[in-house]
């Protein structure tokens, strides 16, 4: 069942922990195998691209990576440390961060609430009855990543009242609250106008070094522009993994993935 | 901060009420009004909030209550111990606090929509119990002669003096809870209400969160439930029965569960009704004892035209969208 | 049941050793050290059996909410009326025709008819609003409770049962031994318990056959594991959720028959009813029949031997059983997690 790593995966991260393991995890939903023995690594720093289309399992991935869904079999390292059924919430203490691909904001708190809420996530007083100053150091993160993601002139509107490009920004900020180790970002750009899909290239190439990420992302301009390396997924298996331009010239990959119309 | 003039109309004439008012007006309604708003104000911190319908609000009063009867004083000497009231207290307040917590563990064990019924349970499983055991709650009758301290050489149950503690502290409570609603805790209590999954995906642990929030919530039904026990000098297995646990909800609902005002105005259309709606049901010629009646087709009414309570009706006179737990559909799942 | 034993070898082990004790307590003449223990052998019997039947009466009201529930997620805090309504009806045909057979059928037909009015008007209108619902009930339950006092009155009621039902009759079961002849001793135990309390199970059985068994009962269950799907198939899903409604607020009804046979009508019943089938559902585990009749007799016994050996905390003893439920098994004996 469990296949370990392929050589090539550890000499890229050769001294240091891997920044994510997967072996052989998979998740069935009743009769349907969402995912199935999927092994994937990925080295520190490293910004990984995943492909596939409608339903292949890149979101059930991902579900099962924050521990939003359990998987059922199979094993999670996270920088070393075993995760496989740690609760969502200590994963994200541990630097763990992702967008969901329909956004899960809190549309009755305004901006500012919805990233002061992200960033309190993973610092400490969450159980603080005393309300925040505005100099408070989470506050001023807060605003810093509203900045980051241009929304500083919607901080106050309510997030149901916000456009639908501005909601995916709001996600975003929420993902790069409290100092994240790795981040997944589920279809950042879907639906986002070509002016948006800039800005966030502009966004995820500003990364630090250091902050690996996983992007699921159906437009190839976007997802080849910010990654480093591509894992095409199909029927919730991994069917093939290389650098970015090895897999757009991949015949396999044209006929399955690039004719399928997805994009 | 800009404060709707009501707000000072309303805080001026309450706190010059006393100047024209009657003793019975200042000691029955306007006391009895804010005590149940207080404990009121306990279920809509946890319901509005947090979207956690408890039941068992009412017997954290009722346990507060009890443990200053057994602490402090009263005229069954046998049982209470007489401690002074800096002791019986906030021992009291811690104790119900503690019961409050471990309802609140219970509760969320399983998915949100237990939570009604285990708290149903565990209500009536106290008062139940409060009326078998002899021993620490002497069974069917309870304590009376149950008084509050003469602090300040101020005897508490006088209408004037009783007026303006329970005025204090359901002010106290109410402004605490706007409080608290923008702090860290309050605002992820109110995340954990829309999106508990997010939540998680934060970083905040969504049980650990609401099981507080129960202890929080009960400090105001603690209060409350001394404040009702000093009120009548007594207290009993039916002060926090089955019945009294559902009228809460009543309250609560009434008023509004999505703002602290609503809890006081529920309160205050359930003390006018209860006091006044007799004489009116008797001229209607139907025996007073049609209360309940009265107030189940009201609560039926409110629920079924209008879930935002009296404030959701005002709402809607102003055309303001709000996020109502009572309207948010079940079962989304991304 | 044979996965249970190999996931579970000493969970197996322990319900085989009570179940073991149980029977050696029931059938075998009771020795000195053990009378001196427990008391006399013929209430222990008795609080068993009384237990027993109470159980039956739970499992009666409680499976209609559990069904309910499992269903169509519909938390129905009406149900205890529907009990009482039930019951008063009984009383009042059983009144009016002198045939206390015939309360049954009008009760079932009149609450079940009810519980109708109820889905289409409440429920259908509120879907999937579950916490409107239960306010809605609490709502409708305060109503009828008050209407009820008010056509009824206060007072304690009892449907009569027929004289050849009444009476105690002797069982196969031995509590004791005469000290002069010799002779044992033979159970004598209330004719009427017995009858209902086999008339429970006969309604259970068939419950259990109709939900495993037909294609209606396999439709029920497909739509307690997925609502979705059951829609999907293209079934009038409303129809069988109204159907469900019926048959569990008729089930209600039928228990209220019973329960004011063997227990008294009274303002107040209801609310206590609720809270049984509430206490049941959370250990037997949500939606489910057999949870339903495991948590019924649990209940209905622990009540029973609480009230004859310790009077106090007889509520503590069923309060304790739900709360390490909870803490334990938090979807219940018999629920799916
Ligand atoms: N909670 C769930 N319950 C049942 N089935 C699910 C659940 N979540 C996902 N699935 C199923 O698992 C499969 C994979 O879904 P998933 O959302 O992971 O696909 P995806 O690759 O993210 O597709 P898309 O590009 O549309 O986002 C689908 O067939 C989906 O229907
Ligand atoms: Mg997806």
């Amino acid at each position: 069942m469990t296949r370990g790593a392929m050589p090539g995966d550890r000499a890229f991260s050769a001294g240091t922990a891997n920044a994510l393991e997967l072996r052989g995890v998979t998740k069935t939903f009743g009769a349907l195998s969402a995912l199935v023995d999927v092994t994937i690594t990925i080295g520190p720093g490293e910004k990984r691209a995943v492909l596939g289309s409608n339903g292949a399992g890149k979101t059930t991935l991902f579900n099962c990576i924050t521990g939003d869904f359990l998987p059922s079999a199979g094993a999670i390292r996270f920088f070393g440390e075993d995760i496989t059924s740690a609760p969502a919430h200590e994963r994200i203490r541990r630097g763990l961060r992702r967008t969901y691909q329909i956004s899960l904001l809190f549309a009755g708190l305004s901006v500012i609430d919805n990233v002061y809420l992200a960033c309190k996530g993973v610092a400490r007083g969450r159980f603080s009855l005393l309300r925040p100053s505005r100099r408070e150091a989470v506050m001023e993160s807060a605003e810093e990543l509203v900045r980051t993601v241009r929304l500083e002139d919607s901080r106050d509107v309510k997030v149901s009242d916000l456009s639908y490009g501005q909601q995916r920004q709001l996600e975003i900020a929420m993902a790069l609250s409290g100092a994240p180790r790795f981040i997944l970002f589920d279809e950042p750009a879907a639906g986002l106008s070509p002016g948006e899909r800039q800005d966030l290239v502009g966004i995820l190439k500003g990364l630090p070094s250091h902050m690996g990420y996983i992007i699921i992302e159906h437009d190839m301009d976007v997802a080849l522009q910010v990654s480093e390396s591509v894992t095409m997924m199909h029927n919730g298996r991994i069917f093939k993994e290389g650098k970015p331009a090895e897999i757009e010239d991949d015949e396999e990959v044209q006929e399955l993935y690039l004719g399928g119309g997805n994009a | 901060m800009r404060v709707n003039p009501a707000y000072w109309v309303a805080g001026a004439v309450l706190l010059i009420l006393p100047a024209f008012a009657s003793d019975f007006v200042l000691y029955q309604l306007f006391g009895w009004t804010f005590i149940l708003g207080m404990i009121a104000l306990s279920l809509m911190f946890l319901a509005g909030y947090g979207g956690m319908v408890s039941l068992a609000q009412m017997t954290v009063a009722g346990v507060a209550g009890y443990m200053v009867a057994i602490f402090g004083e009263s005229a069954i000497t046998d049982i209470s111990q007489g401690w002074p009231w800096y002791v019986s207290i906030p021992l009291a307040l811690l104790i119900a606090a503690l019961f409050a917590t471990a309802t609140g563990w219970l509760a969320d064990r399983t998915e949100g929509i237990y939570t009604i019924m285990i708290t149903l349970a565990i209500a009536a499983a106290f008062f139940y119990f409060f009326n078998q055991n002899y021993v620490i709650f002497n069974g069917f009758s309870g304590f009376n002669g149950v008084l509050p301290p003469e602090l300040f050489g101020v005897n508490w149950r006088d209408p004037i003096a009783f007026y303006y503690l329970t005025l204090f502290w359901a002010a106290a409570w109410y402004f605490g809870a706007i409080y608290v609603s923008r702090s860290p805790f309050g605002l992820a209590l109110q995340g954990i209400r829309d999106n508990p999954r997010r939540m998680a995906a934060l970083g905040y642990h969504v049980t650990a969160h609401k099981v507080a929030a129960y202890a929080v919530a009960a400090f105001p039904a603690a209060v409350g439930g001394i404040l009702l026990t000093w009120q009548s000098a007594q207290i009993s297995p039916g002060t926090a029965g089955i019945g009294p646990a559902i009228d809460i909800l009543i309250v609560a609902v009434i008023g509004g569960i999505g703002h602290p005002v609503g809890a006081f105005i529920g309160a205050f259309i359930y003390v006018i009704l209860k006091t006044f709606a007799i004489d009116l049901i008797v001229f209607v010629g139907l025996g007073s004892e049609r209360f309940r009646l009265l107030i189940g087709l009201g609560f039926l009414a409110v629920v079924f035209w209008s879930p935002d309570g009296v404030l959701g009706l005002w709402e809607k006179l102003k055309r303001s969208r709000g996020l109502n737990p009572l309207l948010r559909k079940a079962g989304r799942r991304p | 049941m044979r996965r249970f034993a190999e996931n579970h070898p000493w969970w197996l082990a322990a319900i085989a050793t009570a179940a073991a004790i149980l029977l050696y307590l029931i059938f075998a003449i009771w020795p000195d050290w053990l009378v001196q223990m427990l008391g006399k052998k013929k209430v222990f019997l008795n609080a068993l059996f009384n237990g027993i039947t109470l159980g039956a009466l739970y499992f009666l009201v409680a499976s209609g909410f559990t069904l309910i529930f499992g269903l169509m997620r519909n938390v129905n805090l009406a149900h205890g009326s529907l009990y009482l309504l039930g019951a008063y009806i009984g009383y009042s045909v059983a009144g009016w025709t002198g045939y206390w057979l015939l309360a049954f059928p009008a009760a079932f037909l009149i609450v079940g008819l009810f519980g109708i009015v109820l889905q289409v008007f409440v429920f259908r209108r509120m879907e999937r609003q579950d916490l409107r619902q239960t306010l809605v009930t609490i709502g409708i339950s305060i109503v009828l409770a008050d209407i009820m006092l008010w056509v009824f009155g206060g007072d304690f009621l009892n449907i009569i049962p027929p004289t050849w039902l009444s009476g105690p009759m002797e069982t196969i079961l031995v509590t004791g031994v005469k000290r002069s002849s010799g002779d044992l001793i033979y159970l004598k135990y209330p004719l009427i318990r017995i009858v209902i309390f086999l008339a429970s199970v006969a309604i259970g059985v068939a419950m259990w056959t109709l939900l495993n068994r037909t294609r209606i009962g396999m439709l029920i269950r497909a739509g307690v594991d997925d609502r979705e799907m059951l829609s999907a198939t293209g079934v009038r899903i409303q129809l069988v959720f109204a159907g469900v409604f019926a048959f569990g607020a008729g089930l209600a009804g039928i228990a209220g028959v019973v329960g004011g046979t063997f227990q008294s009508i009274a303002p107040g019943e209801d609310v206590r009813f609720l809270l049984a089938s509430l206490v049941v559902v959370i250990v037997g585990g949500m939606g489910s029949i057999t949870g339903a009749a495991l948590g019924a007799v649990l209940i209905g016994i622990s009540e029973q031997f609480g009230s004859v050996y310790f009077p106090t905390y007889s509520v503590v003893v069923t309060f304790m059983i739900m709360v390490l439920v909870l803490a334990f098994r938090p979807q219940g004996l018999l629920g799916r997690s």
